[in-house]
């Protein structure tokens, strides 16, 4: 009876083993398909640069708040 | 240099909300967010008064003083922006701030609150600029289109102003030399008669 159990229970075992390996076997290859999504960050100065332009845009603006 | 900087001009101000609907439409905010909101004092009594109030882009920012991940950075345009990459949501901006413009999604368990989202002047972030990345963070970036944060374009009695601190403030002191402060203001007599003063 308890060699039975002995022979069971390695089988169990590897069931579980072979159930993680393939899981982590799984995310792995779910890691290397799904493309690592960069995001195209500003260099520390870029982020920094002056960006206001008084465009004709901006300037119609400005005139037309003077009323 | 030019400082970028906004001026609500309290006696046009007329509690629509329009700026609020604007920013939260142009930049995609969340639910439970409001990027600009309009304080009311007095309301339904006279002498109320309206201000559309926002991240004001303070030269000594205390909500970067406190960033223990120092994610707060000010352009050459002096506009505050954050990097919502670095942020932790910790919400030390938050206490920081005296107007109250850091604001959390509050969408994470456990009480998490999520990537702080406040006004970037509608200029964006760190990410390329009018890139989708860029797009989906932080909303437009209408200064680099060459425009203005859209609060300011589309207020209808022209009481939110935006842009060179200098222009604008030049253009409030035209107005406040046409029709004086307060009880000054054309038309202020007509709705509150003569006996009403602010």
């Amino acid at each position: 009876m308890s060699m039975t159990k002995e022979e069971t229970r390695p089988d169990r075992r590897s069931f579980l083993k072979a159930l993680s390996v393939g899981a982590a076997g799984a995310s792995a290859v779910a890691g290397l398909a799904t493309p690592v999504e960069a995001v195209a960050a500003e260099s520390a100065s870029d982020k920094r640069k002056k960006r206001y332009r008084e465009t004709d845009h901006v300037k119609a603006f400005y005139r037309t708040n003077r009323y | 240099m030019a400082r970028m900087k906004f001026l609500c001009d309290a006696d046009r101000c007329i509690e629509c909300n329009a700026c609020v609907t604007a920013c939260k439409n142009e930049n995609d905010v969340p639910w439970g967010i409001n990027r600009r909101r309009v304080v009311t004092i007095n309301d339904g009594k006279p002498g109320e008064r309206s201000v559309s109030m926002a991240c004001m882009h303070c030269t000594d920012a205390p909500c970067a003083a406190v960033c223990p991940v120092d994610c707060f950075y000010t352009t050459e345009d002096a506009v505050v922006l954050h990097s919502k990459e670095l942020c932790i949501g910790c919400g030390y901006c938050f206490y920081a701030c005296p107007f109250g413009a850091p604001q959390y999604p509050k969408v994470g368990n456990f009480g998490s609150r999520g990537k702080m989202d406040k006004c970037t002047y509608c200029a964006g972030g760190p990410e390329d600029d009018l890139s989708a990345a860029e797009q989906a963070a932080y909303g437009s970036n209408r200064l680099a289109e060459g425009k203005l944060p859209l609060c300011a374009e589309m207020c209808s009695t022209k009481a939110l102003l935006a842009g060179d601190h200098e222009m604008i403030s030049e253009i409030y002191k035209e107005r406040v030399s046409k029709r004086g402060y307060g009880s000054g203001a054309w038309g202020w007599k007509t709705a509150y008669k003569e006996t009403i003063n602010v």
